[in-house]
């Protein structure tokens, strides 16, 4: 047994122990977990990933005149500044709102660019005061500048996360990076055994107030996390999915470049790439046992997010040991995997911290408080308009047509109705195809007689069961006007249009004016 | 070896490059290929004992062709070494080193530009 403060004698004596949380793993199963605890002191861990629940308070001081900021842009990306006159928050995930820029640049690079010291330029609008008249400012800003700069993350530090594929025929773009269909890849986000949670599964050295490694200075832990959860399956003593998470805070003007990246996830926005690293004084065994944890004992969900939906299906279970091989099995066949955090930055992260502490630069602290390791759950949001399925849609009466059909007849059809596209059913009724306006005059010019030849096989199609919202982001996403809805036999049963969906939810979909045909 | 072949508009209608195959017994590997009104150009891959030969003479019919040494380049400032183009390449020609540093092999890469849209920090680019 050792206390945090006989630690800390040792570290300003210069001659702690201090190891990196994978070290530890061999050290432990060499020597035992007794012996490691008698000799180890401290513990470092680290992880470099993606943590899009990141931004920074910022003080810009006040002008002359003076103005009560109430909208701010910095290089284009809007910051909440509904607090005071001169204090905004900044979002990582904020993209520009400059339509051509959109999605490349955000908050996250806006936060890499005042640490890097460029220079930022600064528009703020207000309504103006009898104590702050002035009502716009124009001003290039550098973070030394600038009063405060100070990093607060809501939700850092995921102790353990979901692992992504997608089973659906399309690729998608997702926080979890690029998602090939069928299956075709893997990706992962946690540093695994080397992650700071990971290694203190119980919360028994970690709480509020403790000083950590953030961005290359030093930080402290608010309290936990936003969505911080404790009652997830453990397995080994580990989570084996997301649970508990860390509000994080520290000083922007002295973090390192090395260890923060604004970065966008392609297609899905920006996000914040965040280093921390958290030392674990090793007072007793058990602490010792806890940092010895290995990737292989760290077991997590391989999730399908081609389901758009708050609980997406489980495919198979993993371990970090299997993912870092750099491929894993998924119903017999193998899949490349890629992690989306660094483990090369994670590694630094540790390393770094971990000469801090040897020289003496860096002391522990005992929590102020404990962080809840029980008796938190994540609950979701229940709206009170529940979600309109694709089947609530009143259906007009049906027109298809059938695929032995003539050209002739199908134009007319698509004439006396005055619509666009049909779609082209068999005997059953199950969908085959369908057919444009443009391809009936393409079989024309083309001189081809069949529906067959010239109707488009590959259609995108609606669900009954689907909710309209995500029909919505389908119209969207592939640019159509409308699509055929279908029954759990491929059956078809209508069609629902940008039209119907805009009457039903209000939205705003980009191609209410027809869009192209589908 | 990897080039990249351009050519005007003037040769499109020549067939040069079966020639060459059969002349030189080349293997003719396609990878990239953009065509315009105003010519085109193609990234591909030759190989045989008469690789030289072969180029020489579609140099001769007008075609221009600048070897590659590499396909892609990786800004290595930029890189933070994430892995998120690992998973995405279809010929396996990015990997994890045993020092967690992430490299292109060149050698396999077929250009297809996938992992130039999957970087969240936009390292990757072609070579031109
Ligand atoms: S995705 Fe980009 S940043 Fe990540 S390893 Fe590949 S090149 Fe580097
Ligand atoms: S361009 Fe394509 S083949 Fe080349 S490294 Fe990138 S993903 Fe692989």
């Amino acid at each position: 047994m050792k206390t945090i403060e006989e630690i800390n004698q040792k570290i300003t004596n210069g001659d702690a122990v201090v190891v990196t949380a994978d070290e530890m793993t061999s050290i432990v199963s060499q020597k035992g977990a007794k012996k490691a605890s008698e000799e180890i002191d401290v513990v470092t861990t680290g992880t470099f990933g993606a943590m899009c629940s990141s931004g920074a308070f910022l003080n810009f001081g006040h002008s002359d005149p003076p103005i009560k900021m109430s909208k701010t842009f910095l290089n284009g990306v809007e910051a909440y500044s509904g607090l005071a006159a001169v204090d905004a928050y900044l979002g990582a995930t904020q993209p520009s709102q400059n339509p051509e820029i959109g999605l490349d640049y955000g908050g996250s690079h806006v936060i890499e660019d005042l640490i890097r010291g460029k220079e930022v330029e600064l528009i703020a609008e207000a309504y103006g005061t009898d104590c702050y008249p002035l009502k716009m400012v124009e001003t290039p800003i550098t973070l030394d500048k600038i009063n405060q700069a100070t990093m607060f993350n809501p939700r850092n530090c995921y102790q353990n996360y979901a692992v992504a594929t997608n089973s659906t025929p399309e690729t998608l773009y997702t926080y979890m990076g690029t998602l090939l269909p069928n299956s075709g890849n893997v990706t992962y986000s946690s540093a695994g055994a080397l992650s700071p949670l990971l290694n203190d599964p119980y919360f028994q050295t970690i709480g509020v107030g403790t000083r950590i490694f953030l961005c290359g200075t030093e930080g402290y832990i608010v309290s936990e996390g936003t969505q911080h959860s404790t009652e997830v399956e453990r397995r080994n003593g580990i989570p084996v999915g997301s649970a508990g998470t860390l509000m994080l805070q520290g000083d922007m003007k002295k973090m390192d470049p090395d260890f923060v990246r604004g970065a966008t996830m392609p297609k899905y926005g920006p996000t914040l790439y965040v280093g921390a690293g958290i030392p674990i004084p090793i007072l007793n065994e058990d602490i010792a046992t806890r940092t010895a944890i290995s990737d292989e004992q760290i077991i997590c969900k391989i999730i399908d997010y081609g389901i758009p939906r708050r609980s997406r299906p489980v495919i198979t279970e993993t371990n970090y040991k299997e993912l870092k091989s750099g491929k894993i099995e998924i119903n017999g066949i193998e899949v490349p995997t890629s992690p989306l955090s660094s483990y090369k930055r994670a590694k630094m992260v540790a390393e770094e911290l971990k000469e801090w502490i040897e020289n003496g630069e860096f002391l522990l602290t005992n929590p102020v408080k404990s962080l809840p390791s029980r008796g938190c759950t994540v609950n979701p949001l229940e709206t009170n308009k529940p979600a309109v399925l694709v089947r609530d849609i009143e259906s007009k009466s049906i027109i298809m047509t059938h695929s032995d059909d003539k050209i002739n007849d199908v134009a007319r059809k698509l004439v006396d109705n005055n619509i666009n596209h049909l779609p082209v059913v068999d005997n059953n009724g199950q969908l085959k195809g369908i057919v444009t306006s443009w391809d009936i005059a393409d079989a024309v010019a083309r001189d081809k007689s069949k529906l067959v030849d010239v109707m488009t096989r590959k259609v995108i199609i609606a669900r009954e069961d689907e909710s309209v919202d995500i029909i919505a982001r389908r119209i969207d996403k592939h640019n159509i006007s409308g699509l055929p809805i279908v029954d759990k036999e491929n059956r078809v049963k209508g069609m629902i249009t940008a039209e119907d969906i805009s009457r039903l939810i209000g939205g705003n979909l980009k191609n209410e004016n027809g869009g192209d045909s589908i | 070896m990897k080039a990249w072949l351009r050519f005007l508009p003037s040769i499109i209608n020549k067939a040069i490059i079966s020639d060459a195959i059969k002349i030189y017994e080349i293997d003719f590997n396609i990878l990239r290929a953009y065509i315009t009104p105003r010519g085109g150009k193609m990234l591909v891959e030759i190989n045989g004992p008469q690789e030289n030969e072969s180029i020489q003479y579609m140099e001769e019919q007008g075609i221009q062709v600048t070897p590659i040494m590499r396909v892609v380049t990786k800004d290595l400032e930029k890189c933070m070494d994430c892995g998120a183009c690992v998973s995405v390449c279809p010929v396996n020609a990015i990997c994890i080193k045993e020092d967690w540093m992430v490299e292109i092999d060149n050698q396999n890469c077929i250009g297809c530009g996938f992992c130039i849209n999957s970087c969240p920090t936009k390292s990757i680019d072609f070579m031109e």
